[in-house]
């Protein structure tokens, strides 16, 4: 058997450019990690940290307030990153992005439905902290189903058909929030305005756990989709030609981004455009296989928000800006230059 | 052991597309499906392929009912290789050709794929092509690619029994006639190998000369099934395909223009 064939392991593997890529994704990641819990208003010795001599005061800063922040971010990053990848595959268009065709604004809107409404009924804090993220994926889920129906099930109508029936979805789902948002009390509209600025301030540990249930069950539910993504490219039909069940994969992206956005939404409010600019990026460095795409994009969009974040919380010190903001800043003009490229093509 | 159709009829938004045909690609044969535009050509392969559900009849690969079957056991009896497919992203020609790839991922047949993709792209003078981005090619390009990647679906190692079958709409469209010529010649080679080959053309000279079988559509209807000598008089062709068609027996030549 000619095993010496160089494209004998083309089949499983990423190309050398690809595990550097990734390699690089990894160190930046972490370097930009370590960055953020050391630094913001009050700065840490990560060295002390670790040789143990740190005050009592950095301790408890380093481990209640940096790292759940940082965690989060990174999460939130990554599963962002990741469904935009999984979903501009499962959509055959680049321009689908969670933001962009209103998934956000449907996990938005399920989650303003909780924080509004939710106080009418007594539930614990507990359960309180499970409601949110399944409002919110309830709320993602829905939005994804309509773009289905509306496409007559992903059928490749052009790019900007989507976009239309995004812009649609989003005036809908910001209907549904100026609502809740009228109706509130003072209290319910002060933690309403709060978390739809989008910010990974105040995250505290209980808050952050069935999110991040949540976003890993995402993150792993994902991964063996990804052979049959590349697949899908091809086309509906020759894909399932090729042996793909069309159906099981359509469940498996839309539940796992829905899950992975909503969860995201839940807890950090709307953040755009990551799930647009990443797996860009990350295609232009190694290449378009989903294989390597997937964890790409996690680690790319972690990177991106962990370092988004700590800009916002150290450009004007000591107050903060929104995350989403910075995100937007970067993400819009890049959109217009995607759509300037694509108008060309 | 072959694909069969058995009274298959084809019925969507009301309008009936294919009406009681029925047909057997035995291994080894190559069978061209002919016919005017509209005459339901497509459907036939769709429907042979397992894309839409025959609304009357069976289609059987080997003794199994095709709507029993699942999406892999399909993609290991027959490939496909359709008219025109377009890729959104820069997926390179190495990828495409390895998605036809659906004898599993590890072990043997890991070790196999590379021994497939060497011959297959011999075969099939793509060596240049490898490196490029699919998108970057030419549209007879793009179908010589996909002509390798439907190959590399029914690749098996020497000798192996198993018995495969290839569906092919249009295949020479957009190529020059070298490539046209190399095709048919590897489909002769395939059916020499055991596959069974069943093929749609517009070129009824090229049907005449390659097809042990040739299977004549007409609105929807099959007129007629049989060798290329009986199925072709210049009678029928010209009712069928409404111009005036003469025929030259020998060697045999199909003179419309």
């Amino acid at each position: 058997m000619n095993t010496s064939n160089p494209q004998a392991g083309h089949l499983n593997a990423l190309t050398t450019r690809q595990t550097r890529a990734l390699f690089g994704l990894i160190v930046t990641t972490l370097a930009a990690a370590a960055v953020a819990c050391a630094s913001g208003s009050f700065d840490i010795s990560l060295w002390a940290l670790l040789k143990g001599n740190a005050s009592a005061l950095e301790q408890s800063v380093f481990n209640q307030i940096r790292v759940p922040r940082v965690l989060l971010s990174g999460l939130v990053g990554a599963s962002l990153g990741l469904s935009g990848a999984a979903l501009q595959g499962l959509f055959r268009n680049p321009l689908a992005d969670p933001g962009l065709i209103g998934v956000s604004a449907g996990a938005a809107l399920g989650a303003a439905l909780i924080i509004v409404l939710g106080s009418q009924f007594a539930v614990g804090a507990t359960l309180g902290a499970f409601l949110l993220p399944v409002a919110a994926i309830s709320g993602a889920a829905l939005v994804i189903l309509l773009l289905y129906i509306m496409t007559r099930g992903f059928g490749y109508q052009g790019v900007t058909y989507m976009l239309l029936v995004g812009i649609a979805v989003n005036a809908l789902a910001s209907v549904g929030i100026g609502v809740l948002t009228y109706i509130s009390d003072d209290a319910e509209l002060r933690s309403l305005t709060f978390w739809s600025m989008g910010s990974f301030g105040g995250v505290t540990w209980p808050l952050l756990v069935p999110a991040l249930l949540a976003i890993t069950v995402a993150l792993l539910m994902m991964a063996p989709a990804a052979r049959a993504l590349d697949l899908l490219q091809l086309g509906e039909v020759e894909a399932s030609r090729l042996g793909v069940d069309i159906v099981r994969l359509r469940y498996r992206v839309i539940f796992s981004a829905a899950a992975a956005v909503g969860a995201s939404v839940s807890l950090s409010g709307m953040i755009g455009f990551v799930g647009l600019i990443v797996p860009h990026l990350v295609r232009l460095i190694g290449g378009v296989n989903h294989r390597y795409l997937l964890p790409g994009s996690a680690l790319a969009g972690a990177g991106l928000l962990i370092s988004a974040d700590l800009l916002a919380r150290t450009l004007i010190q000591p107050a903060e800006l929104p995350v989403g903001l910075i995100t937007s800043a970067v993400g819009s003009p890049f959109f217009l230059w995607l759509i300037f490229r694509m108008q060309k093509l | 052991m072959t694909i069969s159709a058995a009274a298959v009829a084809v019925e969507i938004d009301g309008k009936c597309l294919l009406n009681d045909v029925s047909l057997c690609i035995e291994p080894g044969q190559i069978i061209a499906v002919v016919g005017p535009n509209g005459a339901g050509k497509s459907t036939l392969i769709a429907a042979i392929a397992g894309d839409i559900t025959p609304t009357e009849g069976i289609i059987r690969y080997h003794d199994s009912d095709l709507q029993t079957l699942s999406f892999l056991d399909r993609a290991a009896i027959r490939s496909v290789m359709a008219q025109s497919q377009s890729v959104v992203y820069d997926f390179s020609v190495l990828d495409i050709i390895a998605m036809g790839w659906v004898r599993g991922r590890d072990g043997e047949s890991a070790r196999q794929f590379g021994a497939a993709v060497s011959a297959i792209v011999e075969e099939c003078a793509i060596a240049e092509l490898l490196g490029r981005t699919f998108n970057s090619l030419s549209g007879g390009e793009q179908r010589r690619v996909h002509f390798a990647r439907a190959l590399m679906q029914l690749w098996r190692p020497r000798g192996s029994a198993n018995s495969a079958y290839l569906l092919l709409d249009e295949p020479t469209a957009n190529l020059d006639l070298a490539h046209e010529v190399r095709l048919l010649k590897k489909l002769m080679a395939l059916a020499a190998d055991g596959i069974g080959i069943l093929l749609v053309v517009h070129d009824l000279n090229i049907a005449a000369k390659f097809a042990d079988k040739i299977a004549l559509l007409h609105s929807g209807r099959m007129t007629c099934i049989g060798a290329p000598k009986d199925v072709l008089t210049a009678e029928r062709l010209s009712k069928v395909f409404e111009i005036p068609i003469s025929i030259d027996p020998n060697p045999l030549t199909i003179k419309y223009y």
